[in-house]
């Protein structure tokens, strides 16, 4: 099956965050009030009851003075991702056409995931004691809806849709910004750690936008799940093997010699 | 077929480990065990008979909390009321010389029943002093990671992240010591003896004698008569 992703077009958003109010809405999701930050995003980072957020970053550049960026940040459905890998419990799944799916019954709310996401993306929810994240809007998405915050999404900066028509509309999309003043405007997600399940239009490099410019799963994780958990544990077996080895052998040596002198052996 | 070897009261006896720590040992003992059966749940990815004895895999987490709390008590309370037994357990680590060498040597054929003749031992034989080394080492870092992984909001996301290979890695060596462990100061006939050192804390004379000459003759030999005699 062809894989359905949400495109986001940084050059077409307003910030009117008419998607992070149809992610609560439709997830049934309770407010979170965070302290004023200084600026007009409203929660620092994604979080157990906000599954996206429309980061506003400010930057001062030398040449075209104060730029305002606006970017929706959410999980990126990663065609091979780490969250994945790392839960001990078998919690996440991907669905055939792309999203990565947490399922709550699962969750024992250890936070590896957390960790292992280049993004970090799962966040803990206390109240559950649970991790949670976005989910594609899988429950809209398969009965033929389209994701609350695409549906919702009034400048059109929000499309959902077949993944390789949209990177082609990505793509003049890019060709036409680069032509009209953004110089510097790229495709985010179409190679990014192998590809994402959700593809960026942005009008600058990522860096300019808080995202990572290549972004990687931390060495420490592949180390730790690809070697030591299905290899290393096999010492535990071998140690009781030899512990009952020995154990049928100084038995059957001590017939042998027979018993031992008082006090221990020569 | 006999398992241990018997407790023999009609034979001197010597004092080989004091009230604290045998009784450190034995809460290490348990919540070791409790931790590893709990963890071992998530190790081998989802088994859902062995966390069904804790009561679900919530159950089996709160169980390793707990047991890592009173592990980490048990550490504290050896550090407090016998600190001058972990400085002397030290100070038997760093003689390791060339008997143990020897002894880690022989070892083999020692474990398996042949008669061999071994160096003279100080208080812990070769052997000995490097599970001593090992295994405390392990849970050392087994508690410390276990906290950065039980909190992880307040420590260093980079931290949190190499906490989880050393977690596991320190739990396996651990656990391989303490299979060897637990087989050879039990079951094992040559050094089964020393089970009752750890459980009413005191060895056969004579065991000693053979086992660890150095430390017999250093404690309990006559020079150490004469020189509390002074």
């Amino acid at each position: 099956m062809a894989y359905l992703t949400n495109l986001y077009d940084t050059s077409r958003c307003t910030a009117c965050r008419g998607c992070q109010v149809a992610c609560k809405n439709w997830n049934q999701l309770p407010a979170v009030i965070e302290p004023f930050q200084g600026n007009y995003q409203t929660h620092k980072d994604t979080n157990g009851d906000t599954y996206t957020i429309v980061k506003m970053i400010e930057t001062e550049d030398p040449v075209d003075g104060v730029i305002w960026n606006f970017l929706k940040y959410q999980c990126m459905h990663c065609f091979e991702p780490a969250c994945m890998k790392v839960c001990p419990r078998g919690a996440y799944t991907k669905t055939d056409w792309g999203a990565t799916i947490h399922d709550p019954d699962k969750c024992i709310g250890c936070q590896y995931c957390t960790y292992a996401c280049p993004f970090e993306i799962p966040k803990y929810r206390k109240r559950e004691d649970k991790i949670a994240k976005c989910t594609l809007c899988a429950d809209r998405v398969e009965e033929g809806l389209q994701p609350a915050c695409a549906a919702t999404c009034a400048p059109g900066a929000l499309m959902f849709g077949d993944r390789d028509e949209l990177l082609q509309y990505a793509e003049d999309r890019v060709k036409f910004l680069r032509a009209n003043g953004f110089p510097r405007a790229t495709i985010y997600g179409k190679l990014e750690l192998g590809g994402l399940n959700k593809i960026y239009v942005l009008t600058d490099t990522p860096d300019k936008f808080g995202l990572p410019v290549n972004p990687k799963i931390p060495g420490q994780i592949p180390f730790w799940q690809d070697w030591i958990q299905p290899y290393l544990g096999w010492l535990i077996p071998i140690a009781l093997a030899g512990s009952a080895v020995s154990f049928v052998t100084t038995r059957i040596l001590a017939n042998k010699h027979g018993e031992h002198d008082e006090g221990g052996h020569e | 077929m006999q398992l241990l070897p018997e407790y023999r009261e009609d034979i001197p006896r010597v004092e080989r480990f004091n009230f604290v720590a045998r009784l450190t040992h034995w809460s290490h003992t348990v919540t070791f065990l409790l931790c590893l059966f709990t963890g071992l749940v998530l190790f081998l990815d989802s088994v859902d008979w062995l966390a069904a004895i804790f009561g679900g895999y919530a159950g089996a987490g709160l169980v390793h909390r707990i047991s890592a709390v009173i592990m980490t008590l048990s550490i504290l309370f050896f550090v407090v009321f016998d600190f001058k037994g972990i400085i002397n357990w030290i100070k038997d680590i760093l003689r390791f010389g060339i008997n143990d060498i020897k002894f880690v040597m022989l070892f083999p054929l020692e474990f398996l029943g042949f008669p061999v003749k071994m160096p003279p031992q100080t208080r812990f034989n070769g052997g000995e002093k490097g599970n001593s080394i090992v295994t405390p080492t392990c849970v050392i870092l087994l508690v410390l990671s276990g906290y950065i992984m039980w909190f992880p909001s307040i420590f260093p996301a980079g931290l949190v992240r190499v906490a989880y290979p050393i977690h596991d890695i320190a739990m396996v060596l651990a656990t391989v010591m303490v299979c060897m462990h637990a087989y050879l100061g039990s079951f094992h006939p040559g050094s089964g003896e020393s089970f009752w050192g750890m459980w009413k804390g005191t060895v056969r004379s004579d065991w000693a004698q053979h086992h660890h000459a150095i430390w017999y003759e250093e404690t309990y030999g006559e020079k150490a008569k004469t020189e509390s005699a002074d």
